[in-house]
């Protein structure tokens, strides 16, 4: 457990979400281990010692959206609930815990918060999150909170400004820090097409890693594929897409072989453009301004109640089609191929961008680049204007 | 009383007598329902002899039966198990677990031992105990068709009226309750069957909340590759897993000698598909639909069967093996104990059984004539009788199944820690370590699989009590469920609060073991799995299981269950101090 602590702790530093000294993972077999801070893995292990759940991330992360939008919920609701899409497939919700609620007993509470839910939001600390059967797991689910707090925050300043005082310096400087635009300048990407199966799994682990380095995805999220030979090779589901190495599946078209089964889950969407745009390359991240642009929609007196699954107006965010549709089986496969067939890229309402290319990783890696570039700016250009978004 | 119905129906065979027990809501609470349920109701008889006349049989359904939370509809059949000595409870999906809480009841517990062979007939007014001399000796789906019109039926075969030691009681629908031999203990009561039957329906505590819960499950389901991804169960059954076991070397072949098995191709989905043209079909109102048919109405075979039928007795012959399937189903037979206690005897007789005489042979076994009479025994007797213990590929008895433990090391450790004996579906960690659900762990270690197949354990006890389809947990979690539960009841439980609870069945079934005499020795893999290694080739090796790393594991595993180096209960006043 020991290296997969180190991994893990490794991730979290990279992907500089939990700075040094603020962070700890802990684990628990008959003995609790950790990897971290000292002081933090103490409040770990006590939160940990009392849940059924192997691991647990507990973190004061970095900019500190989750604890602003802690502060800025009224005092009576116990909890959060971002529109994104990992929140409402895998999160549901995630409960806040304010300093005087937590009284003496931080721990306690905490873990009786963490019985029902994955992760939860702390005054004071930040996020813990746990990992019922692994280490990974913990890192999963802390880096979901993460994801759906930051997204929600975002959101929340276009419709609500900045209530709290020197709430507005605190988000300048975040977005100096952490929200500049990206480049693939310096990175070495191959040209395609490419043909032999070692030459593809080593394109799409290269294109994986820098999607997470990045920050166009977090480590556990995301996926890319690849179409030769009459094979889909596709990252694995749960893969991280920065450690892609043997969990790559080889998917024949032709459905002779179920070997599949441990495929993306986006594999059918992956099938269907391949099928229906002549594409060879896929990639899907969920950079964070992306995600956020994919759910800012202006139409009013609208009567789809059902966003994220049956919005069926064509809208563009910059020259981006957004489209509808949730995961696996639940229509993405049905919304997305037409739209990506256009542009070669495409937003999906509340989750992520994919992006296509007839010939290499490469450009389908830059077109996501291009993406959250856009997105950053039409959001930055929404913030400074002044003009507040009402949903 | 919200998704529960707060009664038990006592019918004593012999006697000829029943009685209504009326169940306080602390102990419903306590285990629920489902295999919890029977658990607690074998707290006076779990050590009694399996075929004791006073051994009870519990049939239990749970507090979501009934409901349209997904994947819902199975029940649990508790007693003792003449194969293995352990206590066992085998699940079955099917319309029968409904049909017993539209009868009034949350359970049904069967003692005594008739003089003439008969079938229970329960509705809300109780139970009718009718003479079943005309069924004895039909299949189950003879006997299902013929009480078809006393409502759902679960039945035993000629297996169970002989006393096959892995005998499986079988639903109308063909799902069987199986491992482990319950359908012999029903032989021995003289009872060929169960009808359940009536028309009350269960009342949710909280409607909108359920509703919710309800939707929030089925995203998980469809977001699921496992599942409902192209190449998933509810697409291919579970013969999806067949060409990922063979990828992964882990198809056991000729009594475990070797993992992979090319022939296996044979029964993929895809191959079954082309090959069959199957229906889709699934237990009541299941979303996933996980079963199949072929074009005459019959339940073609799992994975399991299959693979144990097919592979591990060097058997290739897609039809003889989909035939022989079919007739265990109607014989009552456990496909996994029958398959592997002929792949046994075929290893002793460095022969295996030839496909052509496959179904004879399993006639001969289910009627207990000439070499059949041997092998209805199962292999660990098999192997005692013919005085080559190695032979047996079992854990307390109990055959393993088509998943090669020396593939899987959370696997390897969870088939000796099963208080069943060695079954996978107890603790289920090939969810993480094959099919990468919930989450992707690395397979080839023994790191943390202690404390991961603690929890599955329990997690896995709370599901088949609520009940829950192991197959939904590789979507939704107990979080998901636990919400259902709470919508449903009324009764506010997290899922910490359900794990307690599966932890709490997990350690009083492990103290009935306990108290029968199972120990560490028992919670012990065969040693070919330490000595020999798997078939190696495309890049994965198959070495032997570390016998060292496994006992440490093992250690750990008791410690972190509060139990002695002997994986057993230094408190002896446990079982009284549980409600």
């Amino acid at each position: 457990m020991r290296k997969t602590l180190d991994i893990c702790a490794a991730r979290l530093a990279a992907c500089r979400s939990a700075p040094a000294g603020r962070f700890a993972i802990v684990a628990q077999d008959d003995a609790i281990v950790s990897a971290g801070d000292r002081e933090w893995a103490q409040l770990g292990g006590e939160i940990l010692s009392r849940l059924p759940a192997l691991a647990l991330v507990v973190a004061g992360p970095r900019p500190p959206f989750a604890e602003l939008l802690l502060r800025r919920t009224p005092p009576e609701r116990l909890r959060i609930v971002p529109r994104d899409t990992e929140t409402r497939t895998f999160l549901h919700d995630i409960p806040i815990l304010r300093e005087k609620e937590a009284g003496g007993n931080a721990a306690e509470r905490i873990a009786a918060l963490l019985r029902a839910r994955k992760g939860v939001v702390v005054e004071g600390i930040g996020i813990v999150a746990t990992g019922p059967l692994s280490i990974e797991q913990a890192f999963v689910n802390y880096s979901c909170v993460f994801h759906a707090t930051f997204v929600k925050y975002l959101l929340d300043i276009l419709s609500e400004g900045f209530p709290l005082p020197g709430e507005r310096k605190v988000f300048e400087d975040c977005w100096d820090e952490w929200l500049q635009p990206v480049s693939a300048e310096g990175l070495f990407l191959r040209p395609g097409p490419l043909e032999a199966p070692a030459d593809v799994a080593d394109e799409m682990a290269a294109v994986g890693r820098y999607t997470v380095e990045l920050g166009l995805v977090d480590s556990f999220f995301g996926n890319v594929s690849y179409c030769a030979g009459g094979t889909i090779y596709i990252s694995q589901t749960a893969a991280s897409l920065d450690d892609l190495a043997g969990r790559i599946d080889a998917v024949p078209l032709d459905g002779s072989s179920t070997a599949g089964i441990t495929a993306s889950s986006e594999l059918p969407a992956h099938r269907r453009i391949y099928e229906t745009t002549g594409a060879r390359a896929i990639l899907h991240g969920h950079p964070k301004l992306a995600v956020v642009m994919s759910m800012l929609c202006e139409e009013k007196d609208c009567a789809t109640k059902d966003c994220w699954k049956e919005c069926q107006r064509a809208r563009l965010v910059g020259d981006t089609p957004v489209v509808a549709g949730e995961p696996g089986a639940g229509g993405l496969a049905d919304t997305l191929p037409s739209a990506i067939a256009q542009a070669g890229r495409a937003l999906v309402f509340g989750h992520g961008v994919f992006t296509a290319s007839r010939t290499s990783l490469a450009e389908a890696f830059r077109a996501m680049v291009e993406v959250e570039n856009a997105c950053r700016n039409e959001y930055a250009k929404k913030v400074a204007s002044g003009t507040l978004h009402k949903s | 009383m919200h998704g529960w119905r707060g009664r038990i129906l006592h019918v004593d065979v012999g006697a000829g007598t029943q009685r209504i027990e009326f169940l306080p809501r602390e102990v419903l609470f306590a285990y629920l329902g489902g295999r919890g349920l029977g658990v607690r109701l074998l707290r006076e008889d779990f050590a009694r002899d399996p075929f004791d006349p006073l051994m009870p049989v519990v049939f239990a359904a749970g507090p979501l039966c009934g409901t349209s939370a997904p994947a819902s509809a199975r029940f649990s059949v508790v007693s003792r198990s003449p194969l293995t000595g352990t206590v066992c409870d085998s699940s079955a999906g099917g319309r029968f677990a409904h049909s017993l809480k539209a009868a009034g009841f949350d359970a049904l517990r069967i003692t005594g031992r008739s003089a003439r062979p008969v079938a229970l007939a329960v509705t809300p007014g109780g139970a009718e105990i009718l003479p079943a001399d005309s069924l004895w000796g039909k299949t189950t789906g003879e006997s299902a068709r013929a009480l078809a019109g006393r409502g759902s039926v679960a039945a035993i075969g000629p297996a169970g009226e002989n006393g096959v030691l892995f005998a499986n009681i079988v639903t109308g629908e063909g799902n069987a309750a199986g491992r482990g031999g319950l359908g012999a203990v029903l032989g021995a009561k003289k009872i060929k069957a169960v009808a359940v039957n009536g028309d009350i329906p269960v009342t949710i505590a909280k409607p909108a909340r359920f509703e919710k819960a309800q939707a929030d499950v089925m995203r998980l389901l469809r977001a699921s590759p496992v599942i409902f991804g192209e190449f998933g169960i509810a697409e291919f059954g579970t013969a999806a897993f067949s060409d990922l076991l063979r990828l992964r070397r882990m198809t056991p072949a000729e009594n475990f000698r070797r993992t992979v098995f090319e022939a296996s191709r044979n029964w993929s989905g895809p191959a079954i598909r082309r090959r069959f043209r199957p229906g889709k079909d699934g237990c009541f109102d299941c979303p996933i639909r996980c079963k199949r048919t072929d074009r005459s109405g019959s339940r073609l075979p799992e994975y399991g069967t299959l693979s144990h039928l097919g592979a591990l007795n060097g058997i290739s012959d897609v039809e003889a093996v989909v035939r022989a399937g079919i007739l265990c189903t109607e014989l009552g037979m456990d496909t996994i104990s029958a398959g592997a206690t002929l792949a046994a005897w075929g290893e002793a007789r460095e022969r295996f059984v030839r496909a052509q005489d496959l179904e004879n042979l399993l006639r001969d076994v289910a009627w207990r004539r000439a070499e059949g009479g041997l092998l209805a025994l199962g292999s660990r007797r098999l192997a005692e009788a013919i005085e080559n213990p190695r032979i047996s590929m079992a854990v307390k008895g109990l055959e393993l199944p088509a998943y090669d433990p020396r593939g899987a090391y959370g696997l390897a450790l969870a088939l000796c820690t099963s208080n069943r004996g060695g079954c996978h579906l107890r603790a289920y960690t090939i969810g993480m370590e094959l099919l990468r659900r919930p989450v992707a762990i690395d397979r080839f270690s023994f790191d943390g699989k202690a404390r991961i197949v603690k929890i599955c354990e329990d997690a896995s006890a709370a599901a088949d009590s609520l009940p829950a389809c192991r197959f939904a947990f590789l979507g939704a979690s107990l979080e998901e469920y636990a919400e259902l539960f709470a919508a449903a009841t009324g009764e506010e439980a997290d899922a910490g609060r359900l794990q307690e609870i599966g932890e709490r069945i997990v350690l009083t079934e492990r103290f009935y073991n306990a108290a029968c005499g199972f120990a560490r020795k028992d919670d012990a893999l065969p040693a070919r799995f330490f000595e020999e290694p798997g078939t190696e080739g495309g890049g994965i090796e198959i070495p032997p299981l570390d016998r060292q790393r496994f006992e440490e594991e093992l250690d750990r595993y008791y410690r972190i269950r509060g139990l002695t180096a002997e994986g057993t209960f230094s408190d002896p006043e446990f079982l009284s101090k549980q409600p």
